[in-house]
């Protein structure tokens, strides 16, 4: 019997990443886990076979089609290797089996890339999850013996929730005004510098507390302060610091898709207009805007002024190769609306026993020429691992952002790749 | 350390600037030779455009972000193609085989030099090429041999150049260059 192959149309976020990505724009995020022992590449090798065998909506290549990029099932075992290139490069299929993710592995240290058209950071940690669970029980299957993680079929699909939620009246206030963009030479040769600030989270929390904010508000705060201090007040710039944050939607909405399913808000902070000169004003503005964007009213808005661009029958009957010309120019422009990007996707939740092989984890998101700097953070137990990818040879901002919280009694360890290692390994 | 080892950024740099100023001084040192002993040819012009063209590629590379090695290999070839045919056009008086390309060979090694340097850890995946420019530059050997070059001096240069390349790739990643090979020529 000739079985059919499998392909499935990309989502709505998705569609725009392959027509938009090259090998500046990589649009690949990390995540990484940090074991208490060296990684068994023999052991990871199996271990994401089985969990891709679970998770089948990452066996998968690209193929264009006419009109849009699909997704279609990928026969070939993935690469495991070992790290040797920057976190977050662009992956090229061709030297990956097709596949869309990249698995590798240094010393104590599991990495997968995943490039953004496959799947959201939410998804894309439940995907590393199961490769991180199912890694540790082949590892030490006497510790696991006794099956911990309930054994049932995994719940998820593969819809595109973006067009089941989206409202078609729903009209977008988005802000038209162009962004300051972060200033300074950029490192040669392809280099991407990681540095992560790993943060004691209660100390943080107390902090948060004695303001009255979430983490994600403090930081964003601390973010722009760090900024403002370190590049922006270098220069003549009326320009509003405005920092991007993406916001995982199934918060929101009902969905168990396993495809993206994001929307972000993103903070204005006019600086000279409103005079934020000070970390207590930045806060404030932070806390203010914060409660005026994430609302699920706001959130609605700027997710269906997405899908319906995406659903514009003129758009939708361009030809693939057209609308590849026609984004990469429009986006050289788009891009501009945002000075920094700042994702937290929160808490990694791990069970049990798995717990004590664990140290901590990582989040990267591949920066791009325009928008020099990323930010992401996640939190493990007691430690949130904030991190920096740059393309900027000065890292004035990433010690700033140390120095501040480091003056708040809150306790920042740095490890970094070491590219650009003046302040690389700080306790 | 969480990460492999990377050049740091300050240092990749430095030794960009120091090749770029390496080049200046040899092109510098080629014109002084080429006055002072055969100011009749202009051959120091064909040296020193052929150092302009490499850094132009090799830039245009770097910032495209593609894979130099192969990029130098194909020019290699290509150029060197290209002078044996202007000299063919121009009624073959042999100074494609005796001097265009051995230069043509010289530079192709020299930048694969740099390029092991500067981009460390990552030059496995140059490996595959450094030896193809190895093999090709045995080409200078066997023009030698079948006696088509008259002045066989700057062949002779270019063959032990490669050579020695090929000792020093050797040393650095012997095992490398093995896996290279066997993933891809496998069956």
């Amino acid at each position: 019997m000739h079985n059919k192959l499998y392909w499935r149309k990309l989502d709505n976020s998705a569609k725009i990443f392959p027509i938009s990505t090259g090998k500046k724009y990589s649009t690949v995020f990390r995540l990484s886990v940090l074991l208490k022992e060296k990684v068994n590449s023999k052991i990871l090798e199996q271990a994401v076979n089985i969990a891709l065998e679970k998770y089948k909506s990452f066996k998968v290549r690209m193929k264009a089609g006419f009109f849009w990029y699909y997704f279609e099932e990928n026969n070939k075992k993935p690469i495991i290797e070992k790290e040797k290139d920057y976190p977050c490069k662009y992956i090229n299929p061709r030297r990956n089996n097709n596949y869309l993710f990249k698995v590798t592995y240094f010393d104590k240290k599991i990495n997968i890339d995943i490039f953004h058209s496959l799947t959201d950071g939410g998804s894309g940690t439940i995907f590393f999850r199961e490769i991180v669970y199912t890694y540790l029980e082949l590892l030490h299957p006497d510790v696991f013996k006794e099956k911990e993680r309930q054994i049932r079929k995994v719940e998820y699909n593969t819809e595109d929730s973006y067009v089941k939620n989206y409202d078609k009246k729903a009209k977008s206030n988005a802000s038209t005004k162009k962004a300051y963009v972060l200033k300074g030479n950029k490192i040669g040769l392809g280099a991407v510098s990681a540095i992560h600030e790993i943060i004691e989270l209660d100390k943080l929390k107390e902090e948060c507390k004695r303001n009255d904010v979430t983490v994600t508000q403090y930081l964003s705060a601390v973010l722009i302060y760090a900024i403002y201090k370190q590049n922006y007040l270098k220069t003549n710039s009326k320009k509003p610091i405005k920092v991007c944050i993406p916001v995982n939607l199934k918060k929101y909405f009902v969905s168990k898709t396993m495809s993206n399913f994001f929307s972000y808000i993103t903070l204005e902070a006019e600086i000279k207009k409103d005079g934020l000169d000070t970390f207590e004003k930045i806060l404030e503005f932070v806390k203010k805007d914060f409660k005026e964007k994430l609302t699920e009213e706001e959130i609605l808005k700027t997710m269906s002024a997405n899908v319906k661009i995406g659903n514009n029958p003129f758009i939708k009957i361009v030809p693939l190769e057209i609308k590849k010309a026609l984004v990469r120019l429009s986006y050289i422009e788009i891009r501009k609306y945002t000075t920094i990007t700042f994702s937290n996707i929160g808490r990694i939740g791990i069970i049990g026993k798995y717990r004590d092989f664990i140290d901590y984890f990582l989040m990267l998101i591949a920066p791009e020429p325009v928008e020099k700097i990323k930010c992401s953070g996640c939190t493990f137990e007691n430690k949130m691992a904030f991190t920096f990818t740059s393309i900027l040879k000065d890292n004035n901002i990433e010690k700033e952002f140390y120095h501040f919280l480091q003056s708040k009694g809150i306790k920042v360890k740095i490890e970094s790749n070491g590219v650009l290692d003046d302040i690389s390994s700080k306790n | 350390m969480i990460y492999p080892q990377k050049i740091n950024a300050n240092k990749s740099d430095f030794i960009i600037k120091s090749s770029i100023l390496a080049s200046i001084l040899l092109a510098i040192i080629l014109l002084i030779i080429n006055k002072l002993i055969t100011p009749e040819i202009p051959w120091a012009a064909l040296t020193n455009s052929g150092i302009v063209y490499v850094w132009i590629t090799v830039l245009y590379a770097i910032n495209k972000n593609i894979n130099i090695a192969g990029h130098v290999l194909i020019q290699t070839i290509a150029i060197s193609l290209l002078t044996v045919y202007i000299d063919y056009r121009l009624g073959f008086n042999g100074w494609s085989l005796s001097i265009a390309i051995p230069i043509i060979i010289i530079i192709a090694n020299l930048t694969m030099l740099i390029l092991t340097i500067v981009s460390h850890k990552k030059y496995i995946r140059y490996a595959i090429y450094q030896l193809i420019i190895v093999l090709c530059s045995m080409v200078p050997v066997i023009l030698i041999t079948e006696k088509l070059i008259e002045e066989p001096i700057l062949g002779i240069v270019a063959t032990c150049i490669s050579i020695l390349n090929l000792i020093l790739t050797l040393a650095l990643c012997a095992r490398d260059v093995k896996e290279a090979i066997i993933r891809k020529f496998h069956v």
